[in-house]
């Protein structure tokens, strides 16, 4: 995915810059044809220095390409309300918060309630027992 | 407007928030460049420049609505337009990026247009 995005950035990066030559190329040409005629004396008026449209639409082109790109390159958006969040983690856990390249991001916390789930109290000691014996008389 | 009374019944993640306001952000300033580098070489002066860029970043959110915010959101049952799962106010994410990027817009945009009427 993340390929797609920045490969779909670069070709918009390589048609805005291309537009961008050819516009200074233009103004380049207008510029000297206009001292051109003027040195050789001729009254000459009128000269169009508007952008050809085919510059313009490129450039536009580009720039919608390039925010295309730049839109699909961004990471995934995390809900903000806490029981969305949390239960957007128990359900999907590290799969729901790959980024675009498909490695889990580097701020993932894990469970909130993680803390609670591990606390002593809360353990069931004596199923921990039976399934010891269990294991034991099986040896 | 929630009050405190409904922030403590359904509390927010600050770290979720941080990172998509994150996530907008970015993606405002480095578009608000680019849109710079297009308006200098359309060679657009005054209203228009502006009209552009304002154009281009409602183009923009819109863009990123519709493939970052509107798959889950509208799977989770949010109206159409309704940003309130991943942001919390909606004018901060259909309107928070515009006045951000626009230094970035406008020192890209004399940039090039300096640049290319040479």
């Amino acid at each position: 995915m993340t390929w797609l995005s920045k490969s779909t950035t670069a070709f918009g990066l390589i048609l805005l810059a291309h537009a961008c030559y050819s516009a200074h190329e233009h103004s380049a040409l207008q510029s000297h044809r206009v001292a051109s005629l003027t040195s050789l004396g001729t009254s000459q008026s009128g000269t169009a220095t508007s952008l050809p449209i085919d510059i313009t639409i490129e450039t536009i082109i580009a720039t919608f390409i390039i925010c295309l790109g730049l839109v699909s390159g961004t990471s995934r958006l995390r809900p903000i309300q806490w029981r969305v969040w949390a239960g957007q983690i128990e359900r999907e856990g590290e799969a729901g918060f790959l980024n675009s390249s498909g490695e889990v991001e580097k701020d993932y916390v894990g469970n909130p309630f993680r803390l609670l789930e591990s606390r002593p109290g809360f353990v069931d000691i004596r199923k921990q027992r039976k399934e010891f014996a269990e294991w034991v008389k099986n040896q | 407007m929630p009050t405190e009374r409904d922030f403590q019944i359904s509390p927010i993640v600050p770290e979720s928030v941080m990172h998509n306001t994150k996530a907008l952000s970015n993606l405002q300033n480095l578009t608000a460049s680019i849109f710079g580098a297009a308006a200098g070489i359309l060679g657009l002066e005054s209203y228009s420049g502006f009209l552009f860029y304002f154009v281009f970043t409602v183009l923009t959110t819109v863009l990123f609505y519709a493939i970052r915010v509107a798959p889950t959101s509208l799977k989770s049952g949010h109206g159409l337009l309704d940003t309130s799962r991943f942001f919390r106010t909606q004018y901060e994410f259909w309107f928070g990026g515009v006045f951000g990027g626009l230094a970035g817009y406008i020192l890209t945009w004399t940039l090039f247009y300096g640049l290319v009427r040479a």
